[in-house]
């Protein structure tokens, strides 16, 4: 279906300074700030693993979660909305969750570094009658697949149901929008996403990227198909640095 | 014809011809039509229009909604008569046509009880209290005039005199809870719509049933399309809404082509779209159909799947009633939620709330199934024993067994053992006993289920319906499986309860949408109310006899009469005794497959734990 076209007066939205509870202690907000961040900001240790500060969050891995007025929320998505909020971020019941999570995700991905230090932070071990008898090491998090869309590709996505869902290219093909720019590899927290890099050379989802030097160091720097989407800097970084500077220079002698 | 004016619409109703003084309602439930009912209602309008020359009577058989005794299908009734047959043949059509259509009287052999051929007594009616399914039976579910002639429409002919504003008070003041699940107050989200600012506001209803064998939202559907459609239009005036789907699963085609004609004919008449009556009223409803996974009937994931995207849910901190389906303020409720409405608005809220229990007003309807001797779909008042259902609705065990457990809500729902039988079925009382009202499934078992089988069962459903998003949910419910597995094939440890716990327990709490918050359900009520059972398994005994080779047979020399009917079922021939003699099972040859002990009607058969090294 898609929307029908009628004018929309948008809801009217509130604004303002709230302030409430995290673990006892009083922290101040403004209205629509997600939990994660002030949490955070106030020094509070959560764990996350599909949330990066970048990308629209999506609260699929579930190590977030705090209570809120005694209900389980995932904090990377949760927006403060009313003033006298009372957060826990250590109860019984989140240490019962998180360890749950941290488990599991140690049995889908027992290689992870990054899981193994959560394992670590949190004192769990890998439980063997939770082994798999094919561990994969993605943990469905989507993070590549955000990072993706956020560069503008859209090469790959999750698909399929429950235990069958995988990250892949369309039809299960090496995905034919990707422009080898490593961005998913790089986010992945597993480091599951393989691909090679060389001096002018790089390869992922089986696809292969010649790189195109930079016009004025010669340096091999970007795959045609980067060079070709909207507004793509077309001289390599540490050119485009120098001519910033250069650029600062000039303006700042004019002046003189 | 268009209305323009509710007067015009009123004369209209009151200008109808009565309908035909007898005919026959053949029942189009989806039992009856899969034991053939389409082609018991051609036999009977073939004989009918042999033995009267009039081709209108041949129209006086007639497909009505599901009668409810759906094993004993396919069914037919009688109005004004009130004389209900079952497991009708065609051979029957000339005898029902000739007796009971030509001349009123009842064909008793095809009844119940030939001395009450009406079905007053019949113990599967009595305690039931058909008002949602009030017109099966009564009406053809295509005709709207047959709707019309029994008080159709005659709740919006009040609601446009006395305004939204009383339609919403009287259903808030009504108490009515959502049917489709979790039971919450339909008042409360209709007055968050209401107040909630943003246009168009959408009403939707949920007509996705994925719950594996249940059938109450589709024999609604099938059975009185145009309730919901008046419930829908309106909860749309209520609360200000201009549009409308019915999102139905398309499994579900008879519902959706009765639906699409239903709405259809509302339109013509001017009862849906612009300038509903003349009034000024716009309500636009259309259906859409989905694909049919469970995880769409969540309601996030259900407006996912209209707006066309992936149907999944999303964690969501703003209610849908606030920003719903395109971020739109949004009133989704289940469609036997919505065909309470018109009762409502029509009767008043004080009519409704002496109906069912103190905070659980009206009734609902319930598909019975499993090891009871009747089963099919009963609507009972909210409130009532589960014991009425089983025992006197249902007709209690099948002969030979004895009552274990009783499952209610739908795969994510939980069991309840014997004891629990005269808890009332409400939305209060289940959840505190570990399980839920879910849509309304109920399924019995007997003796011969095994309780970790069962929990392995629903979570290998649910653990194939996830949709896959969040951890918990995708990987949890794998590994729980993994151990169910395990536990049922012999593979069980010591310690594999408490594990199961502790990961269902961790599951509920962190699980994204309501299909991973209840999925330790069917896990943590076995667990809690068989125990012994899941210890049994760590040690390798299944007592059901259902998980194969982990146990032994025995029969008890003094309970076997010597039928034999164990014997020819036994795929091992590790049974023998001579005719009218006492069975005895060679334990070296027998697989424990237990089949035997389904055959045997006496209790002659039974379960022992296999000795070391047998
Ligand atoms: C996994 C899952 C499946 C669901 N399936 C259905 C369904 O098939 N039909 C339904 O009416 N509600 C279903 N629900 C409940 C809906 O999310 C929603 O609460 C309901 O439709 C609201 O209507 P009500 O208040 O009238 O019950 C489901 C919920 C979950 C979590
Ligand atoms: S490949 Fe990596 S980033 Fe992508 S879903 Fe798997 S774990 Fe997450
Ligand atoms: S709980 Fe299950 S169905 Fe719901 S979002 Fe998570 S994976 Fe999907
Ligand atoms: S970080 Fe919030 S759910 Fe993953």
């Amino acid at each position: 279906m898609s929307e029908p076209k009628i004018k929309t007066p948008l809801p009217e939205t509130i604004s303002g300074n709230i302030s409430g509870l995290i673990d006892g202690s009083q922290v101040s907000a403004n209205v629509g700030d997600i939990l994660l961040n002030v949490a955070r900001e106030h020094g509070f240790r959560i764990p996350t693993l599909c949330y990066h500060p970048g990308l629209t969050s999506d609260g699929n891995c579930r190590l977030c979660l705090v209570e809120v007025n005694d209900r389980l929320v995932s904090s990377c998505l949760y927006p403060l909305r009313t003033p006298g909020f009372e957060v826990k971020t250590n109860s019984p019941r989140l240490k019962r969750s998180r360890e749950l999570v941290i488990t599991l995700m140690l049995s889908r991905a027992p290689k992870s570094k990054v899981v193994l230090s959560l394992a670590e932070e949190f004192n769990l071990k890998p439980d063997p009658r939770l082994a798999r008898t094919k561990e994969d090491q993605c943990l469905r998090c989507g993070l590549c697949v955000r990072a993706c869309q956020a560069g503008g590709a859209e090469a790959i996505s999750l698909v399929g149901r429950g235990s069958e869902r995988k990250v892949c290219g369309p039809f299960f093909e090496p995905p034919i929008d990707c422009v080898g720019c490593l961005a998913c590899a790089k986010v992945c927290p597993t480091s599951v996403i393989d691909f090679i890099e060389q001096r002018d050379y790089r390869a992922i989802w089986e696809r292969h990227f010649p790189l195109v030097s930079c016009p004025i160091c010669s340096r091999p720097f970007a795959t045609q198909e980067e060079l070709a989407r909207p507004n793509a800097d077309q001289i390599c970084p540490s050119c485009r640095r120098r001519a910033m500077a250069q650029a600062l220079y000039d303006v700042d002698y004019l002046r003189r | 014809m268009r209305f323009s004016t509710p007067q015009d619409f009123n004369q209209y109703i009151s200008s109808l011809p009565p309908s035909a003084a007898r005919r026959l309602w053949v029942c189009g439930g989806p039992g009856c039509l899969a034991q053939g009912a389409e082609k018991l209602l051609l036999a009977l309008r073939n004989e009918a229009s042999k033995t009267n020359k009039d081709v209108s009577c041949q129209l006086l058989a007639v497909p009505t909604g599901c009668l409810g005794l759906c094993e004993r299908g396919p069914m037919v009734a009688c109005q004004p008569e009130g004389y209900v047959y079952e497991k009708v043949k065609i051979e029957d059509a000339q005898e029902i046509v000739v007796e009971t259509l030509i001349s009123g009287r009842p064909v008793s052999r095809l009844c119940q009880d030939p001395k009450d051929p009406t079905a007053s007594n019949h113990p599967f009616y009595l305690p039931q209290k058909r008002l949602i399914m009030r017109r099966f039976g009564r009406i053809n579910p295509d005709s709207f005039e047959d709707y019309l002639r029994t008080s159709g429409y005659e709740a919006l002919l009040s609601a446009l005199s006395i305004g939204p504003l009383e339609v919403f008070s009287r259903v808030e003041n009504s108490g009515l809870r959502g049917r489709g699940g979790g039971g919450f107050p339909a008042g409360r989200k209709w007055r968050a719509c209401k107040d909630a600012i943003g246009a168009p506001k959408y009403v939707l209803a949920n007509g996705d049933e994925g719950d594996p064998g249940a059938f109450m939202n589709r024999s609604l559907m099938e059975g009185d399309p145009f309730s919901i459609i008046e419930g829908m239009t309106l909860g749309a005036y209520a609360v200000g809404a201009s549009m409308g789907y019915i999102y139905v699963r398309h499994e579900y085609p008879l519902s959706v082509e009765r639906l699409k004609l239903a709405i259809k004919t509302a339109e013509n008449f001017g009862l849906l779209g612009d300038d509903i009556l003349g009034t000024g009223f716009n309500f636009n409803l259309s259906v859409i159909e989905g694909g049919g996974a469970f995880v769409c009937g969540e309601s996030t994931a259900l407006m996912a799947s209209i707006e066309g995207r992936e149907g999944q849910p999303r964690v969501k901190y703003v209610r849908s009633v606030e920003r719903g389906l395109w971020e739109k303020p949004t009133l989704l409720q289940n469609v036997e939620s919505w065909a309470n409405i018109p009762l409502i608005v029509q009767h008043g809220s004080e009519w409704f709330k002496q109906i069912g229990a103190p905070n659980n007003p009206g009734t609902k309807i319930f598909s019975l199934v499993g090891q009871v001797k009747r089963s099919g779909l009963a609507e009972m008042p909210l409130g009532s024993i589960i014991r009425t259902l089983v025992e006197d609705v249902g007709g209690g065990p099948q002969k030979g067994r004895t009552l274990k457990a009783v499952q209610t809500g739908g795969p994510s729902g939980g069991c309840l053992p014997t004891s629990a039988l005269d808890l009332p079925l409400d939305f209060d009382s289940l959840p505190e006993a570990g399980t839920i009202m879910g849509s309304g499934g109920l399924i019995v078992m007997d003796n011969l289920s095994c309780m970790v089988d069962v929990a392995r069962y629903f979570t290998l459903f649910l653990k194939n319906e996830s949709c896959g998003k969040c951890l918990p949910c995708r990987e949890g419910l794998e590994v729980a499986f993994n151990i169910l597995d395990d536990l049922c094939c012999g593979r069980g440890q010591t310690g594999h309860s408490d594990l199961l716990v502790n990961l269902a327990q961790g599951i509920q709490d962190s699980a994204l949408c309501g299909l991973g918050q209840s999925a330790a359900n069917p896990v943590l009520s076995t667990i809690r109310y068989f125990r012994e059972e899941y210890l049994e398994h760590e040690e390798g005994f299944c007592r059901a006899g259902r998980c194969q080779g982990l146990f032994l047979v025995k029969i008890d020399r003094d309970k076997c009469n010597g039928c034999g009917a164990c014997q020819p079922v036994c795929p091992a021939g590790a049974i023998t005794g001579r005719e009218r003699e006492p069975r005895t099972v060679k334990v070296e040859k027998c697989l424990g497959c237990g089949a035997c002990l389904t055959a045997c009607r006496f209790r002659a058969a039974s379960t022992e734990r296999k000795v070391a090294g047998v």
